[in-house]
């Protein structure tokens, strides 16, 4: 009788003893929060669109962020009802590198990381140097999901093929299957990295980027979300890429923005993908560098001499 | 001593740029070349639509000064820089480019290229401007959707000395609202009542209900707000392709195989029955357990 009572006693204290933490946990955490609130105080502010506004201090809330597994939960859905295509027509690409620093600001790479990258290409001896910039695919068929241990990469229904870096365990199987070489592994601590500690992962950006895990190209998923074009279809000068949605049948250009019908425009232009013996079923479409708008002024080592 | 040298050279090259950045030197025998084209409002028209399209990104719009800012820098083709130019001159550049300028000889045809330059002379104060900048009429638009019958029907209006009236033979554009844009799909002309019927293209996409929100504007002689038919029912719907389902080991749809399919599916079953099995033969003990208890006492 005396043990019972006793083993009671115990269980209601370690039960209030638990209630009393987790109320002062949260009111703790509130008081993090809670924005400071002596009116009269005011504050200038940049919104979205671009206007300087001035706002009473007690009228600042912590704006809402999904939490990092929200995040990860509609990361792997996809955007509902889309199919990502992206066109890019090499006549019009001049190696402005507009494209890379978008890229890497947006997604937080060090220079020698690339999600796309312009490449110098020279298809046989006698044939025409050409710029060619190369993201990630996007297979519909992906080997690189394939091999993931983890599941860490992943294809969503949208045709994006995006990474989880909080499952990534660096293993660097998906660098060793992906024949387009779209992957980069964070060797280093990461750029701006003590800027961003703490900042919870957005994996729609792939930020903050993580040491010791894989990075690549996801189509500015967090952008599609917002209906902008990605990072780099926005920042090229040169009319180069266009991007839309397929089960719509429209690509919009990044630079003219001018938008037109995606099956008509790869057919009129003998579009082609990279590497299609692969069966890989790439969703990013080529448009052969014919009459091209620049001249080439890089400088292409002859392989083909033998 | 060292840091001055420095700074000279950096100097000089600065202006070495600077210099080559302003001039543009055209071969002699290309800035005689006469424009082979007659200086009409047809040529003139047709030059603004390629300009519109080709050049206005960097050049701007002709007298708003609104160039990019790249180097050399882009000119404003009213400018003086820009008219000091023979046509000639004109027509080398827009032929083979310079640092972000393309070479249009690869894209545009000769001819065309003539056009653009007939535009250019527009806003030569030598010429007699074809194209004469009348100030904008206010107008009216007014459209409806047809379902039925997949029509858009467009009454036009402009502001005359006594009020609105009917705007014959005036260029209507028709677009579809898209995800980062809209696409046009066609363009129709008012008649002589100010009245117009488009019909919608049967290959027209909507989402997956087959809405479409339709964008119907006036062209760009008139002020007129634009008119915007939310959620009309004229579009083919929109096939979604399932590419992934839950729980697939694959990946994709295409990737699974059947024989694994079905091993898989044989294996489960067998170690769900198993369990089963197991567990009604527990059961069975219990209950033959009770009863013996039951036949003892």
């Amino acid at each position: 009788m005396e043990k019972n009572s006793r083993r009671n006693f115990m269980k209601t204290l370690g039960a209030s003893l638990g209630v009393a933490g987790i109320a002062g946990g949260s009111g703790l955490l509130n008081s993090c929060a809670r924005v400071e609130s002596n009116t009269g105080d005011k504050i200038k502010l940049l919104t979205s669109s671009g206007e300087l506004v001035e706002v009473d201090k007690a009228q600042l809330k912590p704006a809402d962020m999904p939490s990092l597994a929200e995040n990860q939960k509609r990361g792997r859905a996809g955007i509902p009802g889309k199919s990502w295509v992206m066109v890019i027509d090499l006549s019009k690409c001049r190696n402005a590198r507009e494209c890379m620093k978008a890229c890497q600001n947006h997604h937080q790479l060090r220079p020698e990381q690339h999600h796309i990258n312009v490449l110098q290409m020279q298809d046989a001896e006698h044939t025409a140097p050409y710029y060619m910039p190369k993201p990630c695919q996007h297979c519909d068929n992906p080997p690189c999901t394939k091999v993931c241990p983890v599941n860490a990469t992943f294809k969503r229904d949208d045709g994006i093929v995006l990474i989880d870096n909080e499952r990534c365990i660096g293993c660097r199987f998906c660098i060793a299957a992906c024949p387009y070489s779209a992957r980069v592994f964070n060797w280093f601590e990461p750029r701006d990295a003590e800027k961003y500690a703490g900042v919870t992962y957005n994996i729609e950006a792939n930020v903050p980027q993580k040491k010791g895990t894989i990075s690549k190209c996801l189509f500015s998923a967090d952008r599609l979300r917002d209906g902008k074009l990605p990072s780099c279809v926005s920042a090229c000068p040169n009319g180069v890429y266009w991007f839309g949605d397929r089960n719509e049948d429209a690509v919009t250009n990044g630079t003219t923005k001018e938008t037109v019908s995606f099956s008509e425009l790869i057919k009129k232009n003998a579009a082609y993908t990279l590497m299609e013996e692969l069966g890989t079923k790439p969703r990013v479409y080529y448009l052969p560098p014919k009459d091209r708008a620049f001249p080439f002024q890089g400088e292409i080592e002859n392989q083909h001499k033998s | 001593m060292k840091l001055k040298s420095l700074k000279i050279t950096a100097i000089m090259i600065f202006l070495s740029l600077a210099v080559s950045a302003q001039d543009w030197i055209v071969p002699d025998d290309q800035k005689n070349v006469a424009n082979p084209l007659p200086y009409n409002l047809e040529n003139v028209k047709k030059g603004k639509e390629l300009f519109l399209k080709n050049c206005k990104s960097c050049h701007g719009d002709p007298g708003k000064n609104n160039v990019l800012p790249l180097v050399p820098p882009p000119v404003d083709i009213t400018s003086e820089k820009m008219q000091k130019n023979t046509e000639g001159e004109i027509f080398y550049k827009i032929t083979h480019g310079r640092g972000a300028m393309p070479q249009f000889g690869a894209t545009i045809s000769d001819d065309d290229r003539w056009r653009i330059v007939n535009y250019i002379q527009n806003f030569n104060p030598a010429r007699q401007p074809m194209l004469v900048n009348a100030p904008a009429t206010k107008a009216k638009l007014l459209a409806s959707v047809n379902e039925q019958e997949k029509k858009v029907e467009i009454f036009a209006e402009y502001l005359a000395a006594d009020g609105y009236i009917k705007l014959p033979n005036a260029e209507i554009t028709i677009s579809a609202k898209k995800n980062f844009g809209n696409i046009e799909i066609g363009k129709v002309r008012t008649g002589e009542n100010g009245r117009a019927i488009f019909t919608i293209p049967e290959t027209l996409i909507g989402d997956e209900e087959g809405y479409v929100n339709i964008v119907v504007a006036l062209d760009e002689t008139f002020i007129a707000d634009v008119v915007t038919l939310d959620k009309a029912k004229v579009g083919q719907l929109k096939q979604v392709q399932k590419l992934i389902r839950p729980g697939v080991l694959w990946s994709t749809n295409e990737n699974i195989q059947i024989w694994l399919l079905i091993s898989y599916i044989c294996v489960t079953g067998a170690a769900w029955l198993t369990i089963g099995y197991v567990a009604f033969q527990l059961f069975r003990i219990k209950k033959s357990s009770k009863t013996e208890s039951s036949n003892i006492s």
